[in-house]
């Protein structure tokens, strides 16, 4: 089995062939794959350096140890790494010593990612990431390919994906025998498709600002409807109003002043790293959120964001969770808000906890007016939460009072929660997955009662608080038929 | 659609719901539970007691521990008690909890997977607990302390419910 029966450079013309052909990934996967480690390592070295000025070779030589081993194993990975597209299924081998065959049924797909790092749009490679609902294992990756193939190859398999009958409902009616039928309709719709695609977006790669990288791939696919774009200038200064834009800036200021009245930076050598971990959290944010740009195409929503790594998303209609609206207290004094989607599956970036709180944004910072037009894109209805807790629930949270509120008509339901950051949360009847009501002691005492609406995934739930008790038995008596009839409508 | 074999008797509530309950055994179960942590921590924290300062330390200790664990006796039963859950035409509601009260409805196509699981103390009584699982995290639906035969009866039924109104995410 570690003899693929394609030859080492048929990843290159691999979209054109047949399905069943296996193809390789890009020779140059295993720099990109060591790139992150080399990153780090270098910000190591740096910090040691400055740190400890004399003692730095052997580290160094470590460190050069380290990452001619992870190149070394990436090399291997490579060599054993082989995919295929056949029958309505992604196929990705894997493994030396332990074989691994994945298999993802594109009826099943969440979200398709094309991810670009820093290093790989230097060398003009992309990553493609299949999201699939579950937990963290079930992410497939083809790291790398080329970025036009990888555009192809997404624009294929989110067509293939979106086969009669398969992708409608989402339904997990994705036994083999529908796959391969869709895979055998799909030749021709791809072959469209293909000549579609941007041939020019290669060159992109070397291509320094992603703003014009973005650019010249929204004009090239000009079946896209441009919804909102993030403006650079209130991105910054929206995370400067942050919470983490605040304490990065205290910290800072706290060093600075440290250095000015002791006159020695040598004092700050071991917060250093601290210093620089805050930095790169702010920093990491920027980059992410940077150039955010929301197009409808027929395929779904794309979303493109990101200044040196860059990622592009595609989220498929009716794979929406929940959409919900934050406004934190600065930012409300700007009429700003930010508006995060919610799709089952991993998040993309599991390193990055303080992030796994958070949703992927499609507005990470914008005006209340362009929030309400994307989520008309977003939601068919958009019921507001009008209906207001009742008195008594004043006494049971006394900040939140003033935003708790729900509404719901037969399709969406929508609450609203916090004093200092406001969060509506919309989400569909037909993707609950279950109802629970809860009464606290203190909710008793007062005669009140929260119903939450659970949706895949653990990290949103509407929540419909401190209501009446006669009204949430209410809510749960009447919901769960309701939720049963926008499934079956579909 | 109600269990083939109901548990102990159903109490209608004014909802109309029919609601089931479990097990009287699982009362029982608790009580051992809560007998061994009781002696377990008894036995340790006397020990220390006892040997880090004087016999009557331990002791008092021990008798305070003691007191505990009869005091939170009187609450099982209610625990106990609260449990509930009736089956539905289309969904299953669990009932739980005595200071916070909680009620979840899981419609059957929701549902992913059954677990039924039993430790040795439930297991010596015969008895088994279920729970379901959808793709929300936050979804619970377990119903402790099921007969074993009803466990699986039950498990049985809402699968093949599960199955037959299964929806995608």
């Amino acid at each position: 089995m570690t003899s693929p029966p394609s030859p080492p450079g048929g990843g290159a013309a691999g979209s054109r062939d047949d399905g069943a052909v296996w193809h390789r990934l890009h020779p140059l996967s295993p720099v990109i794959r060591a790139g992150r480690q080399f990153v780090t390592i270098a910000i190591a070295v740096l910090v040691l350096f400055v740190a400890n000025q004399h003692h730095a070779d052997n580290d160094l030589v470590i460190d050069l140890i380290v990452l001619g081993v992870v190149l070394v194993g990436g090399v291997i990975s490579w060599l054993v790494t082989r995919w295929q597209v056949a029958g309505g299924v992604l196929r990705i081998d894997t493994g030396l010593l332990r074989r691994e065959s994945r298999r993802f049924p594109l009826s099943q797909v969440q979200a398709i990612d094309v991810i670009q790092t820093g290093l790989a749009r230097v060398l003009g490679l992309a990553e493609i990431r299949l999201r699939m609902a579950g937990a963290g294992a079930s992410e497939g990756r083809l790291a790398c390919l080329p970025r036009a193939e990888a555009e192809q190859l997404r624009e294929r398999l989110l067509s293939m994906s979106r086969a009669p009958g398969l992708a409608a409902a989402g339904t997990p009616a994705a036994r083999p025998g529908t796959g391969s039928a869709a895979g055998g309709s799909a030749p021709p719709g791809r072959a469209t498709r293909q000549d579609a695609a941007p041939q020019g977006a290669a060159p992109q790669g070397t291509a320094g600002q992603s703003a014009t990288g973005q650019q010249a791939g929204a004009g090239a696919q000009a079946s896209e409807r441009q919804l909102f774009r993030v403006r650079a200038g209130r991105l910054a200064a929206s995370i400067a109003a942050s919470r983490a834009g605040a304490f990065a800036a205290i910290v800072i200021g706290a060093m600075a002043a440290v250095v000015a009245t002791t006159g020695k930076p040598g004092i700050l050598a071991s917060f250093l790293p601290f210093g620089l971990g805050i930095v790169l959290a702010v920093w990491r944010q920027f980059n992410g959120e940077y150039g955010t740009v929301i197009a409808a195409a027929p395929d779904g929503l794309r979303l493109r964001s990101g200044l040196v790594e860059t990622t592009a998303e595609t989220i498929r209609p009716g794979r929406v969770q929940a959409v919900r609206l934050v406004q934190p207290l600065v930012w409300r004094a700007f009429g700003w808000c930010r508006l995060e989607v919610d799709v089952a599956g991993p998040r993309q970036r599991r390193e990055n906890k303080s992030e796994s709180q958070r949703l992927r944004a499609v507005i990470p910072v914008g005006s209340l007016a362009e929030a309400d037009q994307l989520l008309g894109e977003l939601l068919t209805a958009r019921p507001a939460p009008t209906r207001r807790a009742p008195a008594g629930a004043r006494w049971k949270a006394p900040l939140t009072y003033h935003f708790l509120g729900w509404d719901g008509d037969d399709r969406y339901v929508v609450a609203s929660r916090g004093r200092v950051c406001r969060k509506t949360t919309w989400v569909p009847l037909e993707k609950v997955q279950s109802f629970r009501w809860v009464q606290g002691p203190v909710q008793r005492r007062l005669g009140l009662a929260s119903v939450h609406l659970d949706v895949a995934g653990k990290r949103v739930a509407a929540s419909i608080e401190d209501r009446g008790a006669a009204e949430a038995r209410d809510i749960l008596g009447r919901l769960p038929a309701l939720a049963r009839a926008a499934r079956s409508r579909g | 659609m109600a269990v083939a074999e109901p548990g102990r008797a159903g109490r209608v509530d004014d909802e109309g719901i029919t609601w089931q309950r479990p097990s009287s055994r699982l009362l029982r179960a608790r009580r051992i539970e809560a007998g061994l942590v009781t002696g377990l921590v008894m036995l340790a924290a006397g020990l220390i007691g006892g040997l880090a300062g004087s016999a009557a330390l331990g002791l008092g200790i021990a008798l305070v521990l003691l007191g505990a664990g009869l005091v939170s006796e009187r609450f099982l039963a209610r625990r106990v008690a609260a449990w509930g859950y009736a089956e539905r035409d289309e969904d299953l509601i669990v009932r739980r909890g005595v200071l916070i009260r909680r009620q979840s409805v899981i419609p059957y196509g929701r549902m992913q997977f059954i677990d039924v699981t039993a430790g040795p103390i439930e297991r010596s009584l015969g008895l088994a607990t279920l729970q379901m699982h959808t793709a929300a995290a936050a979804s619970d639906a377990r119903i402790p302390g099921l007969d074993k035969a009803q466990a699986a009866v039950l498990r049985d039924q809402l699968a093949t419910l599960g199955e037959a109104q299964a929806a995608g995410l």
